[in-house]
């Protein structure tokens, strides 16, 4: 039998992963930090650090217009990217990428671009009830807009996804089947490949919100054969105010555009103005392409170290923590599904989530404590609020050690 | 643990918290008030009766941290018996005390609500103790 509280080796090629990151060099509050908020925002990596500073102070200038040296060098780096994320998903081709402000802005896009046009009173879109608000609300304006109904699948007492009851959902009226890969709140992987191949056999559209498994795991686009794939560059080691939309061409060849401006038209006239092809009709004005060339220097050190690995490790790690967390007095793990990844929440019989981010900050660890953007899910478990501990791939076993450690100081305090 | 936590969790605090006072539905309240901090989903309602402008009685019903029920405790005590603006007063004394870092919660005359003195020295916690003040002018505002 293995032992369940054995702490996970660290492999070999993550023994150095810690000191890529300059911020896990600093103290918090007198204490060496640990930082376990990362599917809030991960840490970014000295490459990337560099690469964007590297930007500002050589190549700096605007991209797709000047034909000076500087901006062709900015385009090329921008581009770079998009080429990088195409790779990194393996999509079919680069004008699958659209580059956007993150996963919210994404579904957004989606929302407003492809489902609008299409939809019309009584026609439903099909979501969890563990979504993020980012996959919940774009769609409850839509329908105010459309008169289209929300479906909302349950979900189990262990935080599974009854998937047999969103697949029966699927109805001759849904116009898009969306669903959250990864529960950011909870930790739940959802079995989207079921449910893109159910969605398929009904001709029903799939967004897959990746927000929280791009960072864990290997994702391939052309393999899910899902139609739309949302996610945030912050979340995954690279700068915030920037992440991505993967779309099927021919879903984006059929879409309207979602903000106009300068760079996505091809011609402008005031008898009439045309519109550049995917993915630069959804990319109106200046984009951040220094969150372009952050991206592209995230993937690199993604991919040096290796995917497979990251999720093999962290696979270990995030069991090891919820088996710590289990045995801990006082502790309760909300959701307990059956696949884990990235996230633990839980609460105490004594101390209310914010008493437990509170103590736990004064030791120098980083939780999330509150609803994570899921108050539909806190309902659904009777609570209102959660402490969060989620993990990346600099983290190790002495993280949740220290962690178990300070909430015997909680349970210690509130008895 | 550090002193500031000490000074934040004071034993009084603790007290009130494990067995917080009024802390129910006031059925035929005269009028409630539901306040809710969006940032953490902490969810209260503060119930009153009133009768000639004296709160007769006020309780409060709670989804949310120990600061935040501490706090919602020690106002059902204090306004319970005061006059309407009396209670006002005070609980504006008290917001602009811990928002403002010059002033003193000492001013105030109530030795239990000094023991929430402690959050100043946590700023994001400040909303907490402040919560139940602000769902208790709320209600007041409803009172006809
Ligand atoms: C599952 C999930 N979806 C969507 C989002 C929204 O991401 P962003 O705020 O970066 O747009 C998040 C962020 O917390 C998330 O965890």
């Amino acid at each position: 039998m293995t032992d369940l509280l054995a702490p996970p080796p660290i492999p070999a090629a993550l023994k150095k992963a810690r000191d890529d990151f300059p911020i896990l060099k600093r103290e918090v509050n007198g204490k060496p930090l640990v930082y376990l908020d990362n599917a809030a925002s991960t840490q970014k990596p000295q490459s990337v650090i560099d690469a964007i500073t590297q930007y500002y102070a050589n190549e700096n200038s605007n991209i797709h217009r000047g034909v000076h040296l500087l901006s062709t060098e900015a385009t090329a780096a921008y581009e770079n990217a998009r080429t990088k994320l195409a790779a990194y998903l393996n999509a079919n081709d680069e004008s699958e990428i659209v580059f956007t402000r993150g996963a919210t802005e994404s579904i957004n896009l989606v929302a407003h671009s492809f489902l609008e046009p299409l939809a019309s009173a009584g026609d439903e879109i099909l979501i969890s009830h563990m979504e993020h608000h980012a996959n919940i609300v774009p769609w409850q304006l839509l329908c105010e807009r459309t008169g289209a109904v929300l479906k909302v699948a349950p979900i189990f007492d262990n935080g599974d996804l009854d998937t047999d009851t969103y697949i029966s959902l699927m109805g001759p009226r849904t116009k898009l089947a969306a669903i959250v890969h990864v529960s950011n709140s909870i930790g739940t992987v959802n079995p989207i490949e079921r449910i893109i191949e159910a969605a398929k056999d009904r001709s029903i559209p799939t967004l897959i919100d990746s927000a929280q498994s791009i960072q864990h795991m290997k994702l391939d686009v052309q393999e899910l054969d899902c139609d739309f794939l949302v996610f945030s560059g912050h979340k995954m080691f690279m700068p915030t105010g920037i992440g991505g939309l993967y779309g099927k061409r021919a879903k984006l060849d059929s879409m309207r555009p979602y903000q106009g401006g300068g760079d996505m038209i091809a011609n402008v006239s005031f008898d009439g103005t045309t519109f550049k092809a995917p993915p630069y009709r959804f990319e109106a004005g200046t984009p951040h392409i220094a969150g372009g060339i952050g991206i592209a220097a995230g993937i690199d050190y993604i991919e040096s170290i290796g995917r497979d690995l990251i999720c093999d490790y962290e696979t270990q790690l995030i069991d090891y923590a919820a088996n710590r967390l289990k045995s801990t007095a006082g502790v309760r793990l909300i959701g307990e599904p059956s696949h884990r990844a990235g996230a633990i929440s839980f609460v105490m019989n004594s101390a209310h989530a914010h008493d437990i981010g509170t103590i736990l900050d004064t030791e120098g660890i980083a939780v999330r404590s509150g609803h994570h953007c899921c108050e539909p899910l806190m309902k659904r478990f009777g609570i209102s609020a959660t402490a969060r501990a989620s993990i990346a791939l600099y983290n190790n076993h002495e993280d949740i050690d220290a962690l178990v450690e300070s909430l015997g100081k909680v349970h210690q305090l509130f008895g | 643990m550090n002193s500031e936590l000490k000074a934040l969790y004071r034993d009084t605090l603790l007290e009130h918290s494990r067995e917080p006072k009024n802390n129910r539905v006031l059925k035929n309240a005269d009028a409630y008030f539901e306040l809710k901090n969006p940032l953490c989903g902490d969810l209260i309602t503060i119930y009153l009766k009133v009768s000639h402008c004296i709160v007769s009685e006020a309780t409060f019903e709670a989804q949310c941290c120990s600061i935040c029920t501490a706090s919602a405790s020690m106002l059902t005590d204090q306004i319970t018996k005061s006059d309407i603006e009396g209670g006002i007063d005070f609980a504006d004394s008290l917001i602009e005390s811990l928002l403002q870092p010059g002033i003193s919660i000492a001013n105030l005359e109530n030795e239990e609500i000094q023991s929430l003195a402690g959050v100043k020295s946590f700023p994001s916690r400040i909303r907490c103790a402040t919560l139940p003040w602000e769902a208790f002018k709320g209600a007041v505002s409803r009172l006809v």
